[in-house]
């Protein structure tokens, strides 16, 4: 089980900044996931973390090994990790048992005790029986299952997954989600997660990591990435956040204040440090925002659109005298407001945008030492 | 018995014991590494009944096209270390360039008693082993029969005849060297030729496919090609021209970098002895040793007219010659 | 700890790398730099003489010229037939398929020059065919083949089968759901050919026309026979014709030539590596192979112009071959009477050097071709995924050996080789193991283009798992690379073996007592005018040729798409 240490990570394709200053410390037998929008860098990342690729600057270290600088370079096959790669990457020309054995063979493993570990390592994903297909006679999902069995059976110290939900149905993700969770819960193995999904990495990862365009945004628990976003593009991305300009009127000292919102009056958290601005931006979500009647604190605003969901509705509307704020809601079924109505919405709460919008990582996980993420402040026990 | 006639007669004992030896210590052993552009079959009988005679040599033999076997040689000059030691090859005008290059080993000794005159070269270097005449070789269904080089080349026969190509083969370059040297041929002669569409093919072996399969009714062929292939069937007749004809020997010679020339000289013996010139009697050549007999197929009585080479002359024209041909026939 | 361990791998890494660069430099530069030497230097003496005579000569040009048009005029129609040949055998549901890529295969069995000599004899004055359809021309008339349209002709039949191996073996990869998104889109079947069989297709389809090209650059035989009657010239032809014109200057001549047919030939490859640059060709999914379009109406009609394509090129000239091998001598007409067996009683009984070149030729061809694949697959692992500059620039020198006529080879060959090895003390001159060495050297590129093509097609991940599983690099390439390109790997071996089998022109020079090739004794056969026992020498390989491809159906299943004709 080895900690993941990744320390000021750079890598330069020509003029892009594929990877910039990245830092990341993933602990012994944590589920980090790593969050991002396409083009973000997450698969750069995690092929620098493999070896597949050399570094521009920084270092990586797995366990107690330095495994990549920008003078050294451990390769792939004796970094002792196991991936598993978007597309699988199972081996056409061999069955299922001779893939997953692949690994064993390779370390000098011998029968009986290399079909004993794969017969082991198939009844863990639950594809007893399919030893002697080919991976072409399999599904999606049981191609998925057999990736992450070859990964496993020889026991790595650290799991790099690749998106490996993509290319499944619904059905057949929330079933492997549960499958990588009782996995990790059984195995305690470390595994760094890399996904667009943020269902997905809420529901899988002890912390995520927030990555855009090379530069990492923040690192926080899922839920601390919902209730607290370090910067505007996080929060943005998180549970599509809503950004909006606010003016914070007073703090007190616990982690809340109160905030003028377009004329209202809000009482919302922010971090610690806040101190009353007319500039700040706050984040508001729409579980906090809900039609409200006359004689009930809101704002005005007028519907652009309205879509069912399936026992609710999504609003979308415009906050009057905003400057064309959109934000959306729900609303309960049945709801007959149409495009152009006028409404009020009520805030019963959010979240103050950190000033320098600098990461934040809120929870470090052994200690509260200084880290170096380029100064940014390092919030210690913030709970919301 | 007192000491000295026991002397004596050991000694004698001794030399008369030494002296088979010192005989066979005489006869040629050990590698000979032979050349050869003959045909394979003719190659190996040569080599069989050289063994035979000769059965304390080795022969290795390389066999190819005159063009190849050139081109094997002047590679292994080029690299320094040629490993032949006789040639036997088609045509003089190659063995004339390779004695002007130096590379011949000269035979004083050897027995040319018998021989046609103009056959062997006056410095002994190489020495021709039968005569092989070119003629006009006629698919029996052919229109006509000419009997002469002029009747070949009338117009009647436009599109009809085959000729082996002088650039690539040195029997036919011969050809056009002792051809274009007489005044009742010359150039005009294969300028009707060309005005008649010949095809000047690669080799004597195509112009006998040609006229055999009747593609070309008509041919200019070696005489031994024809007439092997008339023994077996084929529709073919040949035909000594009224003019004459031309001729080429088939020479034998020793490198001079020779690394068995006690071998070689025996080769160049044996190619010229009796029962060698009967060995090519019997693969149906004319033999250079008139006195050893003619080949079945010649009617007898038949005087063959041969046309005279002045071998120097045509060795001396020959790329001026060679690049007039390639001219004349289009490029 | 690690880092010596990672120390030790990169260290045999690099190892691999430097043997690879080796074998080539020994296979290619040596022999050429010789060569060239040679044609600067003659005898030690540096001199432009040759260089100057060469190029300032019309000829030259003139046969370039011919050679540039024959080689693009050869290569089309190699690539029109090959290519649709692949298409209607790999993507539709044609019936009796395998027998008719086995016999569409074939004619790569049997000598260029036995070809030529067949096609001609065909439409002649003698042909029995035409004699029977009462067309055949009046004795004497001029051969339509003996033109540049006839050696096109012949070249683009000859290698039609080159481009139908690589692109066929590149088809089978195409995975059934590129294809129906295709079709789902509404989008014809010849719509689909055209915008996503074909660009997916590029890396075998751009390989099976390098090669092509240069073959046919190349070729000696087809020009030799149809070319020379008519002094229409191409440069392999016109070096032939100056080594036969003697004289101390032959060879640097010979040189200067040989480079002007390197030169074309490598602006050749460099079209070939501009236009598989910079794209992707990968093909990710592993689902079963294509199911074929389905021609319906128009099935029958593609059987029966597919076996007549077959009979014309295949079954044709082998007719002529057998009846030209059972008359007694040439130009005798087949009667119940005439026919006999002896051409073949005196080639396998009486011909001691028949026999050896049939055991030499086959041992030497497979010999060279497993050893080819071997090299070729971890060159081109270097090749294509490493990137490595040093091989990329060899890699043009390894085109040389095989554009170059074999006659340049053996000549490079015995330069070199004359001497015993430094050293080692071996000599190799006059041994069936400079036989092998030209083989190596001339048939390299033949095994290393479809393997090249195979990887593009390759995904990477596939060698990244494996990488992550622990595996080294040999392991990685004998485990997972090796199966997976088995496909292109074995198009390329069967090339070399095919071409090797029949080869003339490099062991026309090589060759000696005991090590004689089968090409030899043919063209032995052939020039002392026994063209009797040449045909039945010829009929006896492609039987042989033929029981081998069929005892291939006979063995148990090997990996789909290894062998052409077993589906």
């Amino acid at each position: 089980m080895a900690r993941l240490i990744v320390d000021c990570v750079t890598k330069t394709f020509g003029a892009l900044h594929a990877l910039d200053q990245v830092s990341l410390d993933v602990g012994d037998g944590e589920f980090m996931a790593i969050l991002g929008p396409s083009g973000c860098g997450k698969t750069t990342l995690l092929r620098q973390i493999a070896g597949f690729d050399k570094l521009d600057g920084g270092r990586i270290v797995i366990g107690e090994t330095v495994v990549s600088t920008v003078t050294q370079h451990v390769p792939p096959e004796r970094r002792r990790i196991g991936i598993v790669f978007q597309s699988y990457a199972l081996w056409p020309h061999m069955t299922v048992a001779e893939n997953v054995a692949y690994g064993l063979t390779v370390a000098g493993v011998r029968d009986p005790e290399r079909t004993r570990r794969v017969d082991a390592a198939l009844t863990l994903v639950e594809l007893e029986g399919y030893a002697e297909r080919r991976p072409s006679m399999l599904s999606g999902g049981q191609r998925q299952r057999v990736a992450l069995a070859r990964c496993l059976v020889t026991e790595p110290s650290l799991v790099l997954l690749d998106e490996p939900l993509a290319n499944l149905d619904v059905h057949l993700r929330a079933s492997m989600e549960e499958e990588f969770a009782r996995f990790h819960a059984r195995t305690g193995t470390t595994m760094v997660y890399i996904t667009h999904d943020q269902a997905e990495a809420m529901a899988l990862a002890d912390r995520i990591a927030v990555m855009d365009r090379g530069r990492l945004l923040q690192v926080a628990t899922p839920s601390q990435l919902y209730r607290e976003p370090a910067d505007a593009s996080v929060a943005a991305f998180i549970g599509e956040g809503i950004v909006v300009p606010a003016e914070v009127i007073d703090v007190d000292s616990r982690g809340r204040c109160r905030v003028d919102l377009f004329g209202l009056s809000v009482s919302m958290r922010c971090p610690l440090a806040q101190t009353p601005t007319r500039a700040a931006r706050v984040c508001l979500r729409a579980a906090n925002l809900a039609i409200v009647g006359a004689g009930v604190p809101g704002i005005g605003a007028r519907v652009v659109r309205s879509v069912y969901q399936g026992g609710h509705f999504r609003v979308e509307a415009q906050l009057d005298h905003a400057d064309g704020v959109l934000v959306h809601l729900a609303a309960a079924e049945p709801c007959r407001l149409a495009p152009g109505d006028a409404i009020r919405i009520g805030i019963d709460d959010g979240w103050v945008l950190p000033e320098t919008g600098e990461i934040v990582d809120s929870t470090a996980p052994e200690s509260a030492d200084s880290r170096r993420f380029d100064g940014g402040t390092v919030a210690t026990g913030a709970d919301g | 018995m007192n000491y000295l006639l026991r002397g004596v007669l050991l000694a004698a004992a001794l030399v008369s014991m030494l002296a088979p030896l010192s005989a066979q210590a005489q006869a040629p052993k050990g590698k000979l590494v032979l050349y050869t552009s003959q045909p394979e079959r003719d190659a190996t009988q040569t080599t069989a009944a050289f063994k035979q005679a000769y059965p304390g040599v080795e022969v290795e033999v390389f066999r190819s096209g005159t063009t190849e076997v050139m081109g094997k040689l002047a590679a292994e000059f080029a690299a320094g270390a040629p490993k032949a030691d006789v040639l036997l090859i088609a045509d003089a005008a190659s063995m004339e360039a390779l004695k002007k290059d130096g590379r011949l080993l000269p035979y004083p000794e050897a027995r040319v008693a018998g021989l046609a005159a103009g056959t062997y070269d006056a410095d002994r270097t190489y020495f021709g082993s039968k005569l092989i005449t070119t003629g006009i070789a006629v698919n029996t269904a052919a229109k006509s029969r000419p009997a002469s080089w002029a009747d070949l080349a009338k117009p009647e026969n436009k599109g009809q005849i085959a000729m082996p190509s002088p650039l690539y083969s040195g029997a036919a370059a011969i050809m056009l060297g002792t051809m274009t040297a007489r005044p009742d041929l010359g150039w005009a002669f294969f300028e009707k030729l060309k005005a008649d569409e010949a095809v000047a093919v690669r080799g004597n072996g195509a112009v006998l496919t040609a006229v055999a399969s009747g593609e070309k009714p008509y041919g200019v062929l070696v005489d031994f090609m024809a007439f092997n292939a008339k023994a077996k069937g084929s529709p073919i007749e040949f035909i000594f021209p009224a003019e004459g004809v031309p001729a080429v020997t088939e020479p034998v010679a020793m490198l001079k970098t020779a690394q068995n020339p006690a071998a070689g000289r025996a080769f160049i013996d044996f190619i010229l002895s009796d029962e060698g010139q009967k060995l090519a009697l019997s693969m149906g050549y004319i033999p250079a040793k008139a006195s050893v007999g003619m080949p079945s197929w010649l009617p007898p009585g038949t005087v063959i007219k041969l046309m005279p080479t002045d071998i120097g002359n045509v060795v001396q024209n020959n790329s001026a010659n060679l690049k007039r041909f390639s001219e004349l026939f289009g490029n | 700890m690690a880092d010596t361990a990672g120390l030790r791998e990169r260290a045999e890494e690099t190892a691999l790398l430097w043997v690879l660069v080796a074998i080539v430099a020994i296979l290619s530069l040596v022999p050429l730099a010789r060569l060239l030497f040679e044609g600067v230097a003659p005898g030690g003496r540096f001199s432009t003489a040759a260089l100057s005579n060469v190029l300032s000569s019309a000829t030259t040009w003139t046969a370039a010229q011919h050679s540039l048009v024959t080689a693009c005029g050869g290569t089309a129609l190699a690539v029109l037939i090959g290519a649709t040949v692949a298409v209607l055998v790999a993507l539709t549901d044609i019936r009796g398929r395998n027998a008719f890529v086995f016999c569409f295969v074939l004619p790569l069995m049997i000598a260029p020059q036995v070809v030529a000599l067949a096609w001609l004899q065909l439409f002649g004055p003698s042909s029995t065919l035409l004699k029977m359809i009462g067309l055949a021309p009046a004795m004497g008339s001029r051969n339509p083949l003996y033109s540049a349209q006839g050696i096109i002709l012949l070249l683009g039949v000859q290698y039609a089968p080159l481009v139908f191996l690589t692109l066929r073996a590149g088809l089978r990869t195409l995975p059934q759901e590129l294809l129906e998104a295709g079709l789902a889109a509404g989008a014809k079947p010849p719509t689909i050919l055209r915008t996503i069989v074909l660009p997916l297709m590029t890396p075998p389809l751009v390989a099976g026309i390098a090669l092509c090209f240069v073959s046919c650059l190349g070729n000696f035989g087809i020009p030799a026979f149809l070319g020379i009657p008519g002094n229409y010239l191409v440069l392999p032809t016109l070096i032939y014709q100056r080594l036969a014109g003697l004289g101390p200057s032959v060879l640097s001549e010979v040189a200067v030539l040989s480079c002007l047919i390197g030169f074309i030939a490598v602006l050749g490859i460099f079209l070939q590596d501009l236009m598989l640059r910079r794209r992707d060709f990968r093909i990710t999914t592993t689902s079963n192979a294509m199911r074929p379009f389905e021609l319906a109406r128009w099935r029958p009609a593609v059987e029966i112009a597919l076996w007549i394509l077959t009979i014309v090129v295949l079954v044709l000239p082998l007719v002529a071959l057998l009846l030209s091998s059972l008359v007694p001598a040439a130009g005798v007409p087949l009667t119940a009477k005439s026919a006999t067996w002896s051409n073949y009683d005196y080639v396998l009984f009486d011909h001691a050097a028949a026999k050896r070149a049939l055991v030499n030729s086959f041992s030497l061809s497979a010999t060279a071709a497993i050893v080819i694949v071997l090299v070729a697959v971890p060159l081109a692992y270097f090749l294509v995924w490493r990137r490595s500059r040093l091989l990329r620039v060899l890699n043009l020198a390894a085109e040389m050996p095989y554009a170059l006529p074999g006659v340049v080879l053996a000549i490079a060959a015995i330069l070199v080789f004359l001497k015993p090895l430094p050293v080692l003390g071996l000599t190799l001159y006059n041994t069936v193991w400079i036989i092998l060495f030209g083989y190596l050297a001339r048939f390299l590129v033949l095994g290393l283009r479809p393997v090249i093509g195979g990887y593009y097609q390759l995904d990477r991940t596939l060698e990244e798992a494996a990488q992550i599983a622990g595996a080294r690099l040999l392991r990685r390439l004998a485990t997972i690379i090796l199966p997976l390109v088995a496909p292109m790997a074995t198009a390329g071996a069967l090339l070399v073996f095919l071409t090797a089998f029949n080869e003339l022109t490099v062991s026309a020079l090589l060759w000696s007592s005991g090590a004689e090739t089968l090409g030899v004794v043919v063209f032995s056969f052939q020039q002392g005018g026994d063209s009797t026992y040449a045909a039945a020498l010829a009929m006896l390989t492609v039987a042989v040729t033929i029981a081998l491809m069929l005892s291939t159906l006979l063995t148990g299943k090997p990996a789909r798409g290894v062998l052409p004709w077993r589906d």
